[in-house]
């Protein structure tokens, strides 16, 4: 049989880009034709969704709002992916992060200017925390950390729910499974778009700049691709794992702290809301170059946003993973794709 | 072991009864190598048959064409007098044919009994562990290879896992055994056991292909030797008419092109009297607690080369490693300019000017998944233009990678590309010059010529003597021993962990080095002429 298409060794940016936009439209394409089966109407759900996510003001504060935590823990899992090692954990961090800044915020008085950076430093060191164990755990005794990482999630969250229904829950109001609203807040910079939204921006512009241009970043780029190479040249691998997980503890958490202190106010069971997930979702779209997990988080925020829109049209919750789900498996086949192309010299090119 | 083996001896063969295994003008070919060319060998029943050959001389591909494993590409194999197509390994062990690999392929977290029946068609279908293990010693009894049936392979020894290896292939009623090295891994006593078992199993009528770099086993054991060169069959000769001399001398010796590249250009730097760095009775470990290098002592000095010939995989690894800060003795010193070195560490022997072209370009000396840039950079990312102040700059890595591609005349179209995707040749001439820009005292270059043409060799050796004309140390690795005598001024040999001798290249001859690669001491070597 002769071979119709060929496999590139690498792919340009431009060939990769070109076969994710395929590839998104032909989720939407599917989706939309799986709406219209199910007796929607599919034009009016996507006006319906264009004009709730970028066709309003309200529309592109909720944007902003989800696409914070979204860059923060994309970043978090982009981080861990440079040196090959996979946080699935940001969802924990995420929530250490949330409880150290509750904390902090519910107990500690005084005038904002210094609340908010102690909340921001201790929930930072509590993901930090959250994610030593299995640091240690990884770089002293190759543990993997793919498990101890996830499983910490789920201790992290009822660690969560029990504080919020138990200890710290608000006996003023009564609200279920939810701490008094904080005294503190981010400040808001528009709408209900707070501080933490350009902050997120800056700190995925400095790690970009930190992996690309220090001569760290580039220890731990070795250090990923070839850690035997690493040990040839020197490079103490096991202390940069270290601080490439920590580092990646700490962004998660950080994103604990701004949906804490900016978007939900007060400490709730659920409060990651999937972030920490979705963050790996990020990653994998950003491909291991922080600049990317930019538009991958605008990407994954406008999938949550429009699901919540679809939601109020009684579509279940379940139809909104499914999408998400649709979109990742398009693009990872339109990736996989891009890699080849069909031999010319053959005249019976394929259809 | 000099009590002939009486009882062994095989039995008187009927005229007219055919070899066991008999190969007809077999060819293997694979992109851009002959791996073997019209190797015609037959082996007869009772008889240990010994295939001896360099690294690369075309034994290993020889014996998985005879195991199933590769089909040749030409020639014929007859099995008792019948031409056979062993289409997959399956089918060889069905024709009576089995083989004991030098890495063990056992099921560690099993019983001995549980391997021996392991993918076994006589297997009971439904058998308890009993039955498995009553089955097991009664194997071992008939077969004279004692094991205990209900051990874990995990925490047996390598005799003993070899033992069972070897019993798993005779259970499956082989008629030809082939063993590669089997004594690599065994105490002397446990070889001596080995061949007596052997015997036994060749008094029966069986045959055995043994591949062995050690002469004097070889010269112990077997009836036949043949000697394969380059893919090729050279001759087979009856034991008896052999000496270790003449062995070593066919195995290695071609025709040797004696190329004097020893001869220094007017102004070249002399060879300093200090040396640069030294071991002092270096003896290092595996993960296993097996001695890789057994109390080493050698100095390095500055404008000389030296060569380190021997088999692979009797200490060349470990010797760089040590060498180059990357692997720290179990005992002894590392001496850098006379000073102990307390903790070796390679970025530390890499600022103090030691170069280090590493045996595995790929695995250890670059990160194939980065850019061309990336990996030109992994010794100079610290310094200035690149480093500097904790920085990066990817142009000055760039035009670094371009600096070290001009001078290494490899032409790259595309900096940013993946380095895997260069050619082998293309990637070692890099990895060569990025650490000769490096290498002010010291380099380490570990088969620099492996897998180039002739024409890349040339050049790669000519970086060598360029270095050494401007007073930096040398340590050249090779497995090729016309390349060593070519451009070492001295020869260190090591053979299992030991450097058996340190000799001068100018008056060294190809036999006596042969006999010291497979294990034989100078005074061993002084008896033949």
């Amino acid at each position: 049989m002769a071979r119709i298409v060929q496999r590139l060794p690498s792919v340009s940016p431009t060939r990769l880009l070109i076969w994710r936009a395929g590839a998104v439209i032909a989720a939407l394409l599917l989706t939309t034709l799986f709406l219209a089966l199910s007796g929607r109407d599919p034009a009016l759900l996507a006006e319906l969704v264009v004009r709730s996510t970028v066709g309003s003001r309200f529309g592109l504060e909720d944007l902003a709002l989800f696409m914070t935590p979204l860059m923060l823990t994309g970043a978090a899992v982009t981080v861990t992916s440079r040196i090959g090692i996979w946080n699935i954990g940001a969802e924990g961090q995420f929530y250490a992060g949330a409880i150290g800044a509750a904390g902090i915020g519910l107990f500690v008085h005084g005038p904002a200017l210094l609340v908010l950076p102690l909340m921001t430093f201790c929930g930072v060191l509590c993901g930090m925390a959250w994610i030593l164990v299995p640091t240690l755990a990884r770089a002293y005794a190759s543990v993997n950390e793919i498990i101890t990482t996830l499983l910490l999630n789920f201790v992290a969250a009822l660690l969560t729910s029990y504080l919020a229904v138990g200890p710290w829950h608000d006996r003023v109001t009564g609200a279920l499974a939810s701490t008094a609203r904080l005294p503190v807040a981010i400040p808001d910079l528009w709408g209900v778009v707070h501080w933490g939204f350009p902050l997120a921006l800056a700190v995925v512009a400095i790690l970009a700049a930190t992996l690309d241009r220090t001569r760290w970043g580039y220890e731990v780029r070795i250090s990923g691709a070839n850690p035997e190479a690493a040990r040839y040249a020197g490079i103490p691998v096991r202390a940069r794992i270290v601080a490439v997980m920590l580092l990646s503890g700490a962004l998660a958490a950080l994103a604990g702290v701004s949906e804490v202190a900016g978007t939900v106010h007060r400490l709730q069971g659920g409060i990651a809301n999937n972030f920490g997930y979705f963050g790996i979702v990020v990653a994998v779209l950003a491909r291991g170059s922080c600049l990317n997990v930019l538009p991958a988080a605008l990407l994954m925020a406008f999938i949550l946003d429009s699901g919540i829109v679809l939601q109020t049209q009684q579509l279940t919750a379940s139809t909104v993973l499914a999408i998400t789900g649709l979109v990742l498996f398009m693009i990872s086949i339109g990736d996989e794709l891009a890699h080849y192309r069909p031999v010319s010299t053959s005249k019976e090119a394929a259809p | 072991m000099t009590d002939a083996p009486s009882s062994g001896e095989a039995p008187p063969l009927p005229p007219g009864t055919p070899p066991i295994l008999q190969l007809m003008g077999i060819s293997k070919y694979f992109p851009g190598v002959i791996a073997n060319a019209d190797v015609s060998l037959d082996v007869r029943p009772g008889e240990i048959h010994a295939l001896l050959g360099e690294n690369g001389a075309g034994k290993s591909t020889l014996m998985n064409i005879v195991t199933g494993i590769y089909q040749p590409d030409a020639g014929e194999i007859v099995l008792d007098g019948y031409a056979q197509r062993l289409a997959s390994p399956q089918e060889a062990i069905r024709a009576g044919i089995g083989m004991v690999h030098q890495h063990f392929k056992l099921v560690q977290a099993f019983t001995v009994a549980e391997n021996i029946h392991l993918g076994w068609r006589d297997t009971p279908p439904r058998a308890s562990t009993r039955v498995l293990e009553a089955r097991t010693r009664a194997l071992s009894e008939r077969f004279g290879f004692a094991v205990r049936p209900d051990a874990r392979i995990a925490d047996l020894s390598a005799g003993e896992q070899q033992r069972v290896e070897i019993l798993r292939v005779l259970a499956r009623q082989a008629r030809l055994l082939i063993l590669d090295e089997p004594t690599a891994v065994l105490t002397p006593t446990e070889a001596r056991d080995l061949f007596r078992a052997l015997q036994v199993f060749r008094a029966q009528g069986n045959a055995v292909i043994l591949i062995s770099h050690k002469l004097d086993e070889v010269m112990d054991i077997s009836d036949r030797i043949s000697i394969l060169r380059g893919g090729r069959k050279i001759g087979t000769f009856a034991t008896a008419d052999c000496t270790p001399a003449m062995l070593a001398r066919t195995m290695v010796g071609r025709d040797i092109v004696r190329r004097d590249l020893r001869a220094r250009p007017p102004g070249a730097a002399p060879v300093a009297a200090r040396p640069a760095l030294g071991l002092r009775h270096v003896t290092t470990r595996d993960e296993r607690g097996i001695e890789t290098l057994r109390d080493v002592t050698l100095d390095l000095h500055g404008g000389e080369i030296l060569g380190i010939a021997g088999v692979a995989g009797n200490g060349q690894r470990e010797l760089t490693q040590v060498l180059t800060g990357l692997l720290a003795p179990d005992a002894g010193d590392i001496l850098l300019d006379g000073v102990p070195v307390a903790t070796p560490d390679p970025a530390h022997f890499a600022r103090a000017g030691i170069g280090h072209i590493p045996e595995d370009r790929l695995r250890s000396g670059l990160a194939p998944s980065l850019d061309i840039a990336d990996n030109m950079a992994l010794r100079e990312y610290d310094r200035p233009p690149i480093g500097g102040r904790g920085g990066y700059a990817p142009r000055a890595a760039q035009a670094l990678a371009r600096q070290i591609a001009d001078a290494a005349a490899v032409r790259i179209p595309d900096y940013a590309m993946p380095i895997r995707n260069l050619s082998g040749g293309n990637q070692q001439r890099l990895v060569a010059r990025r650490e000769i820009r490096i290498a002010d005292r010291i380099l380490v270059a570990a088969y620099p010529s492996r897998g180039l043409d002739i024409g890349a060799i040339a050049t790669v050796l000519g970086y060598l003597t360029d270095l050494r004309d401007r007073g930096v140390a040398i340590v050249l690795v090779s497995e090729d021993l016309e390349e060593l005598l070519n451009v070492a001024d001295r020869i260190g040999i090591l053979f299992q962990g030991r450097l058996m001798a340190t000799i001068d290249a100018a008056t060294a001859d190809m036999e006596t080095i042969g006999l010291l690669m497979g294990g034989r001491t100078a005074a061993h070597t002084g008896g033949t002429t």
